[in-house]
């Protein structure tokens, strides 16, 4: 239990007034008493930033501390660190730590992902950009959107979306699914699931439309009638889901084609 | 096992292509923005195309001669049909004349041949 107090002015000793319908804090206790400033200062230093994660496990908590302070001792100039991706998702069902380092200095990424791995004993994977690419990214790219959608930063962020439609970026990022129609057999769950969600995203984008995790995994289980575990383990019902994601990568196509070809003139 | 050795050559063909494609659409832009995601793009395909050469025997020689040339005639479609379009679509500066040099080169760093 915390209560905050002021210290008041007595005839032969100070004193703190706290109320008297409390829970704990029992008359004939010890407790500490610290001034509050210091101790705001501590927690505003210590305390990340949550973008749309509601709940995380302590242990990642403690992990995320330690990204920062071991990441803090190689860069000193960075304007922020963002950790994104499936770690920030509930259980363990993730490959890597994806982290974005903010900065305009030119950061060795191995050295740090190595470094990293060495104490956590976790795979890394680092983007380094400074803020104008990532503001360029915000606006045009529905991957930096989708990333940064749900995130965990050092410092706190603010950042307007101002859409912009880059058509040739959309079909290069559309040209990544078009294998899955051409390895479906072989391809595993997950590599099918960041296909779809690579598509639907794009989809979204076009349409103007929000984009994070939630939104695209329900467009998907909408769309394609199935479910995200369904689809990371394996069990697409074959020639309906095809037919239907055939039909959406070539409508997708031909719209970002046209307007690519004003775009271009 | 000879059925799942054909589809495996063809995602690799597939993922191959892509990066082909990315960069021979890289050569033709001079926005450096969009350059660093192609290039980007061609990594990634790359590195899936390799994933996939590990899984196709034999893995550590030059495929026999009938399966370089199937590659090589499938990748070469591809990759052509995928630029034409877009050269179609109004993309400018594509240097077709690139395929063939980009696939030797890949299939000779994939040990294919």
């Amino acid at each position: 239990m915390e209560i905050i107090g002021r210290i008041s002015r007595g005839t032969k000793m100070d004193q703190i007034y706290i109320p008297k319908t409390r829970q704990g804090l029992n008359p004939g206790d010890y407790v500490v008493i610290t001034p509050l400033d210091k101790k705001i200062n501590q927690k505003t230093k210590e305390k990340p930033y949550f973008y749309n994660v509601k709940n995380l496990e302590p242990i990642k908590m403690i992990i995320i501390n330690n990204i920062f302070s071991i990441i803090e001792e190689k860069i000193r100039n960075y304007k922020n660190i963002i950790i994104t991706g499936s770690f920030l998702e509930t259980g363990s069902d993730f490959k890597d730590i994806d982290i974005i380092i903010i900065g305009n200095e030119k950061v060795n990424k191995g050295e740090i992902e190595k470094e990293l791995e060495k104490y956590l004993g976790i795979k890394f994977d680092i983007i380094s950009l400074d803020n104008k690419t990532l503001i360029s990214g915000l606006n045009s790219d529905p991957l930096y959107q989708m990333m940064l959608s749900k995130c965990i930063s050092k410092k706190r962020f603010l950042y307007k979306i101002k859409k912009e439609i880059n058509y040739k970026l959309l079909d290069l990022h559309l040209l990544k699914s078009k294998n899955l129609l051409e390895g479906f057999s072989l391809m595993r769950g997950r590599e099918k699931y960041y296909s779809i969600r690579n598509i639907i995203s794009i989809k979204l984008f076009l349409e103007k439309n929000k984009l994070s995790n939630e939104i695209v995994n329900r467009e998907i289980e909408n769309i394609f009638k199935i479910s995200i575990t369904d689809i990371k383990e394996n069990m697409i019902d074959n020639p309906k889901f095809i037919k239907n994601y055939n039909k959406l990568y070539n409508s997708l196509f031909k719209k970002i084609m046209s307007r690519t070809k004003n775009a271009s003139k | 096992m000879p059925q799942n050795r054909n589809q495996f050559i063809d995602i690799l063909i597939g993922n191959l292509a892509n990066a082909i494609v990315h960069t021979i659409l890289e050569k033709s832009i001079d926005k450096q923005e969009l350059i660093s995601k192609y290039r980007n793009e061609t990594i990634n395909s790359y590195d899936i195309a390799k994933r996939y050469r590990e899984k196709i025997n034999p893995i550590a020689e030059p495929f026999p001669i009938k399966d370089i040339s199937y590659i090589k005639e499938k990748l070469s479609n591809k990759v052509r049909a995928e630029l034409n379009l877009r050269i179609s679509k109004g993309y400018q500066n594509i240097n077709l004349d690139l395929i063939n040099i980009e696939i030797n080169k890949a299939l000779k760093e994939l040990s294919i041949e």
